[in-house]
């Protein structure tokens, strides 16, 4: 019984805490067709805006968000100067990214030094199930990550606001034909695509080891999450890519060990790629 | 899904861009080199260092310890009247780098003798460098012993090593932490040499001993979850959890140990969290481990003291040194003490010299190179992480400390 409860508990969390860090390449990826190489640098601006503001005594939620809206208007301005020069070229973008990775990570070693830093949770403990302890904290990122998804879910598909989105990504010169400002749409999806991943950085913070490499543990599973999921899938494909990439491991872990898992799910990660190359949840 | 060009907004030019990024990576993937100004034909010591790639938050005390002792030795009037320059490069981390950079420092600055690299797997990948090239290495790290297996990485006659191995840091503690909280060990470590290998000789003694080990499992890199593994922990209900995990797999795993509640129902022994690891913890998620090292900064020796006063005159008093640091710092003055009790900047001279040579500056106190497999004899503390301690100055509270631990000789051809 235990067993089950805590594979069941551990599961779901991990499935939305992997969705929260990738939502914002899902976004950026799944909306506007940037491969945003620099996601991973986004994350651990994130998390070091939050250290470095909760340093200056700024309580933990304000700080989470300030940093959220500072690595918002880092995206702003990066696709403001650089990439949206570049929307008719991929390739171009992916370089671009990888290069904005590179350069945010020295700038945070030249500004926050490269020792490790700490957060310290904002809700320390568990919560006792009597027969499992679940971490508090965790459950409130697992909480704050299916919110906010559904929420954008619904704005995409319930909204004015959605309807352009999806309008702009199905076509284009149409959409810029019948009015819609492109160009204004695409900095916009862009630049919540970095608030996202602000937003997730600093509120995984407490959880993970702030170093300047912390994004790069997050990058390839985000790309494999939007990807089985599906390009463009934001609610269904994130969250199933998160549990084929996240969920799946721990499941796994029951049967084998914790190295075998990893490398079994990266293997079914392959094999639903082959057979369904276009994600789980796109239509051909 | 591919986006078409619709608008004709004006343009940087792609050339234009490239080339910037071109440069800038360029800048990026450069090896760092500081050539500090000196008199005529010093004595060029070449120092691998990960200043970047994963091993960053260790590369800043690993270069800095070195350099520090080079300032002391010219101050004091360089070594036979010649100062020592030396030259840092940083191999990002990459064992690829670590051959790359090694052998540029040989051929094209033509240094007397190399120092650094930090893991045992960057040490095995200059192993085979410097015996080809028949030029010394001092290695600073503490790292898994000497077994015939890993030649030339190890039981090379032209690599010292200034860290500890497992029957130092490990084995002088097994008998009081056994009797104090139990005989089974679950380990838990990151999946290369250094882990398996010291849990080969802790798992040695601790059968002496008449203890266990109920698990033994080994984490790849970068692991951001751990929640199969505490669920094993749970299961298995070991006394102590013996961690060899780095970097930041070791921050990941404890912060979700203590998150799942679970970090107040088991001892947890590393030999991995040193001054930085323990300070990117912090004080909740550290607090009541136990941690054995030849070197803390907390360590009352006198010597420590006038080290620290030193460091931190230079680097500020913020600035964190470690078990790596005081290696590459004691690595640099046995060097120097090595080279003028030779007479001549050689490397049958140098390797005479270092055998037994002995330096009571070291920051832990006496410590001896042992000649017959040039591994340093060394201090060993076993210390406790304090509860809400607030920086590296009341970090660690002493539980046991041992004044010189002679190792067991190493498993290779001896003597080396």
């Amino acid at each position: 019984m235990e067993t089950v409860v805590s594979v069941f508990a551990d599961t779901i969390l991990i499935t939305l805490v992997l969705a929260f860090a990738a939502f914002g390449l899902a976004i950026i990826y799944g909306l506007i067709g940037v491969i945003n190489m620099g996601h991973g640098a986004m994350l651990t601006l994130g998390a070091y805006f939050t250290w470095w503001s909760t340093q200056h005594g700024v309580p933990f939620v304000p700080s989470v968000l300030l940093s959220a809206i500072a690595v918002g208007a880092v995206g702003l301005a990066f696709e403001h100067i650089i990439i949206r020069h570049f929307y008719n070229r991929p390739f171009d973008t992916l370089l671009l990214t990888w290069a904005f990775f590179l350069v945010t990570t020295e700038v945070i070693k030249i500004v926050f030094g490269t020792d490790f830093r700490n957060v310290p949770s904002p809700v320390d403990g568990a919560i006792d199930l009597e027969i499992y302890r679940v971490p508090a904290y965790k459950t409130i990122v697992g909480a704050v990550s299916i919110s906010i998804i559904a929420g954008t879910a619904l704005v995409f598909f319930k909204t004015a606001l959605g309807i352009k989105i999806r309008a702009m990504i199905q076509n284009r010169e149409v959409a810029s034909l019948l009015g819609l400002n492109i160009a204004v749409m695409y900095k916009l999806v862009f630049a919540f695509g970095a608030f996202m991943a602000g937003l997730a950085g600093g509120l995984i913070a407490p959880m993970y080891s702030i170093d300047p490499y912390m994004g790069n543990t997050f990058l390839v599973r985000s790309f494999f999450v939007v990807i089985i999921g599906g390009v463009g899938q934001l609610l269904a494909g994130t969250l199933f890519g998160s549990f084929a990439i996240g969920g799946l491991e721990t499941v796994l872990a029951l049967f084998s060990d914790q190295v075998i898992a990893q490398i079994a799910v990266f293997f079914i990660a392959v094999l639903i790629l082959r057979f369904r190359p276009q994600g789980v949840f796109t239509g051909r | 899904m591919s986006v078409r060009k619709t608008d004709s907004l004006t343009r940087l030019s792609r050339r234009a861009v490239l080339s910037g990024m071109v440069v800038t990576a360029a800048a990026i993937g450069a090896p760092r080199i500081i050539r500090p100004a000196s008199a005529a034909d010093p004595i060029k010591i070449g120092v691998l260092s990960p200043v970047t790639g994963a091993w960053t938050v260790y590369g800043q005390a690993h270069s800095r310890g070195f350099e520090l002792a080079v300032e002391e030795i010219n101050a004091a009037g360089g070594v036979l009247g010649r100062p020592i320059q030396m030259i840092l490069a940083d191999y990002q981390t990459d064992q690829r780098l670590v051959v790359e950079q090694a052998n540029r420092l040989l051929r094209q600055e033509k240094v007397d003798l190399l120092a650094g690299t930090f893991s045992s797997a960057d040490r095995n990948a200059a192993g085979p460098v410097v015996k080809a090239a028949d030029k010394i290495l001092l290695y600073p790290t503490w790292y898994e012993g000497q077994i015939k297996d890993y030649y030339p990485g190890v039981c090379n006659p032209n690599i010292f090593m200034f860290g500890p191995e497992p029957t130092q840091q490990v084995w002088p503690f097994m008998e009081k932490m056994v009797k104090d909280h139990g005989k089974k060990f679950y380990m838990i470590g990151s999946d290369y040499a250094w882990p398996r290998v010291t849990n080969l000789f802790t798992k040695e003694k601790l059968q002496e001993l008449g203890g266990e080990t109920v698990a033994e499992v080994y984490i790849p890199f970068n692991t951001p979850q751990y929640e199969s593994v505490l669920r094993e922990i749970r299961e298995k209900k070991p006394d102590i959890i013996f961690h060899s995990l780095t970097g930041s797999d070791t921050v990941n795993f404890r912060q979700q140990l203590h998150a799942a509640g679970m970090s107040k129902d088991f001892t947890l022994w590393t030999v991995d969290d040193e001054e930085v690891v323990t300070s990117g913890l912090g004080p909740e998620v550290s607090a009541g481990t136990y941690v054995s090292f030849d070197y803390f900064m907390t360590i009352s020796h006198p010597n420590n003291k006038a080290f620290l006063e030193r460091y931190k005159a230079k680097y500020g008093p913020d600035a964190l040194m470690n078990t790596v640091g005081v290696g590459m710092y004691n690595a640099a003055h046995m060097g120097a003490m090595a080279i003028a009790k030779a007479g001549k900047v050689e490397t049958a001279a140098i390797r005479e010299g270092l055998k037994e040579l002995t330096f009571d500056k070291a920051p832990q106190g006496t410590v001896k190179m042992r000649g017959l497999d040039n591994q340093i004899v060394v201090p060993s503390y076993l210390m406790r992480v304090r509860e809400g301690w607030t920086s590296v100055n009341d970090m660690f509270e002493e539980v046991m400390s041992v004044p010189s631990v002679e190792p067991k000789d190493a498993r290779c051809d001896l003597p080396l």
